[in-house]
């Protein structure tokens, strides 16, 4: 998957050229404004959906076969849910993994990022080159699993948030920010006799909170969203992560699902409220974050880092 | 440089290198260890003797590995999918941006924007649940078909529904995110190409066909090139959380294939790994073979553009000052 950090601004310039210069409404844009608002309601609806099914009762449910805006609402399933527990060994496993894994991912990006910006050392081209391989080739998981388990890691939230502490795009976009703030400072400094460190702590940093941000915004939502490693390192069930919480709730009942084909739900607990209020719970900090994210994008802050 | 200088240069950055230090040692142990275990395509693995220890049994595993009739479905099934994907998901972003682009109201082109990135953000575990929900046999759509008198459609357990399942599923969470990369492309073209087609009387259909369109192309074909060099592995995560006992066969892609075989059954990790290692392998060679075409075809490939963006960020990184 290759992905694009860029700015995302469309060209404002344009815009105001075609404003001026033609400023009726065409049929062209009436046309386009249907498509989208049509293509924009195809993502909203799904969740309009889920929503609206973790707030109502099994009866509404079953009575209404388009139900995006419920009648009464009832927290019952939000209930049920919490009381069901996994969500909560999820929410508690994730919660550490952040607390741990962000700051040790911040730290390693950040320290290596800012050496390797430093305009004159030998082997700097090397040591680029050295995370630049680790872009295009990659042991796999196989290698991997079997290091963690040499390391005595699995089982163990360690292997999790090892496996994943450097983001080498992150890295890079990082390290080309840093390459470009005035060089005097550091210099001056380096004069007063600070270290390298000092200098980082004290001068770099406070020139790059926008970047610290947005970094540590991304690493978070990295890691909220891990799973796969989580699934293959850790079997035992009180460190199930979030998403793995929420897939052993919606998905694999899913699946049995489809084995009988009889799943209208007679139970006296009603499970299809329960499972969307799971998934409106695991969605709940991503969509918090989502406008900043959105903001440091449109900001165009992080320009040109092409992630492969 | 004599041999002195550099020793002396060297002990001069050493404060540089321990910076880079922690890093470096991650890279070491979490990326390059791991990079040499792919040598375990060559061994047999033995638990007590490690990545490193274990005998070598030449390309004794890649033998096995062909005969296994599984393995050349998978490869075969990984393939016709992801052809599929370049054929129906990858101009979808481009089409959006297009349309986007010609888009004059503000603040509405902005709310589209939001909502189409937005499912970007999440896993495909909590794509998959909303949209499992959104399909199933109760589903919304199908209440919707049933409100209209037709019958219910299994779209989830259909094996010849799959395919299409997979790619409106991937356009539906990731379209909005890659339209963002080709709208910043758009925002790069020459503004006096436009002033001159205007002033030529052209419509703006015919703006968007012959200069944003032939203005985006390289961004076009340089996304086109990483798809190629993904082919062997796009979809796992999707596919895994999408597919159900009914549709697991039409969904082995490879990566299916070897967790399959390594996570769920008596594994034999060389034997993947032997696996993996072809993966990769076809990967990048699809990946030069795409750029090598692409070159071929008068266009830049690969590696300028990327170049090129780089630099141009730092640009506006420096004259912005963020």
């Amino acid at each position: 998957m290759a992905e694009v950090i860029m700015n995302p601004e469309p060209a404002r310039r344009t815009a105001r050229r075609k404003r001026s210069i033609q400023g009726r409404i065409e049929l062209l844009d009436i046309v386009l404004i249907v498509i989208l608002a049509v293509l924009a309601l195809l993502i909203i609806i799904p969740f309009l959906n889920v929503l609206a099914i973790s707030f109502v009762t099994q009866q509404e449910y079953l009575k209404t076969s388009i139900l995006l805006f419920p009648k009464e609402i009832t927290l019952e399933n939000y209930k049920a849910m919490f009381e069901d527990g996994r969500i909560w060994t999820g929410y508690r496993t994730t919660a550490i993994l952040l607390a741990i894994g962000v700051p040790i991912n911040m730290f390693l990006t950040t320290s290596m990022a800012y050496g390797l910006s430093r305009p004159d050392y030998p082997f700097k081209r090397f040591f680029i080159f050295f995370v630049v391989v680790t872009m295009m080739f990659n042991g796999g998981i196989i290698p991997m699993y079997l290091l963690m388990k040499q390391l005595h890691l699995i089982n163990s939230l360690w292997s999790v948030v090892l496996a994943y502490g450097i983001n080498a795009f992150y890295l890079i976009i990082m390290m080309n920010y840093f390459s470009n703030l005035p060089i005097a400072l550091a210099e001056s400094a380096k004069l007063d006799g600070a270290g390298e460190w000092t200098i980082l702590f004290r001068i770099i940093l406070p020139l790059s909170m926008p970047i610290m941000a947005t970094m540590t915004l991304f690493y978070a939502v990295d890691r909220w969203n891990e799973w796969f490693n989580a699934m293959i390192f850790i079997r035992k069930g009180n460190l199930v992560v979030l998403q793995l919480a929420l897939r052993s709730i919606v998905i694999d009942s899913q699946i049995s699902q489809q084995l009988n084909i009889s799943n209208i739900q007679t139970d006296k607990q009603f499970t299809e409220g329960m499972k969307m209020a799971a998934v409106i719970v695991s969605m709940l900090p991503i969509m918090c974050v989502f406008p900043l994210l959105q903001r440091h994008f449109v900001k165009g802050m992080l320009i040109g880092a092409i992630k492969a | 440089m004599d041999n002195n200088a550099l020793i002396r240069r060297i002990i001069r950055s050493k404060e540089t290198y321990m910076l880079i230090l922690p890093g470096v040692i991650w890279f070491v142990i979490f990326a390059y260890i791991p990079m040499y275990g792919l040598t375990l395509a060559f061994k047999t693995y033995k638990a007590n003797l490690g990545i490193f220890g274990s005998p070598w049994v030449g390309l004794e595993k890649f033998e096995y590995v062909f005969r296994d009739p599984a393995f050349m479905e998978s490869v075969w099934r990984t393939l016709w999918i992801n052809l599929g994907r370049i054929v129906f998901t990858f101009p979808v972003p481009i089409l959006l941006a297009l349309l986007l682009n010609e888009l004059r109201l503000q603040w509405y082109k902005k709310t589209v924007q939001t909502i189409f990135t937005f499912p970007y953000f999440l896993s495909w575990i909590i794509v998959a649940s909303v949209l499992i929900n959104f399909l199933d046999m109760q589903g919304l759509v199908n209440g919707v078909i049933r409100l209209l008198g037709g019958e219910p459609i299994n779209f989830l357990g259909n094996t010849t529904l799959f395919r299409p399942l997979l790619y409106l599923t991937d356009i539906w969470k990731n379209a909005g995110w890659t339209m963002i990369i080709y709208l910043a492309a758009i925002t790069s073209i020459d503004t006096e190409q436009y002033e001159s087609a205007q002033l030529d009387g052209a419509t703006r259909l015919q703006t968007m066909w012959y200069i944003t369109l032939p203005g985006i192309m390289n961004t076009v074909v340089v996304m086109l090139i990483l798809a190629a060099g993904n082919i062997m592995t796009a979809g796992f995560d999707q596919i895994f959380n999408i597919s159900n006992a009914a549709t697991a066969k039409a969904g082995e892609i490879l990566d299916i294939y070897i967790y399959r075989i390594t996570f769920q059954s008596a594994a034999d990790f060389s034997f993947s790994t032997a696996v993996s290692l072809f993966r990769s392998v076809i990967n990048f060679v699809l990946l030069l073979l795409a750029d090598r075409i692409c070159k071929m075809l008068g266009s830049e490939g690969l590696f300028p553009p990327i170049r090129r963006t780089a630099r141009k960020g730092r640009a506006i990184l420096r004259a912005g000052g963020a």
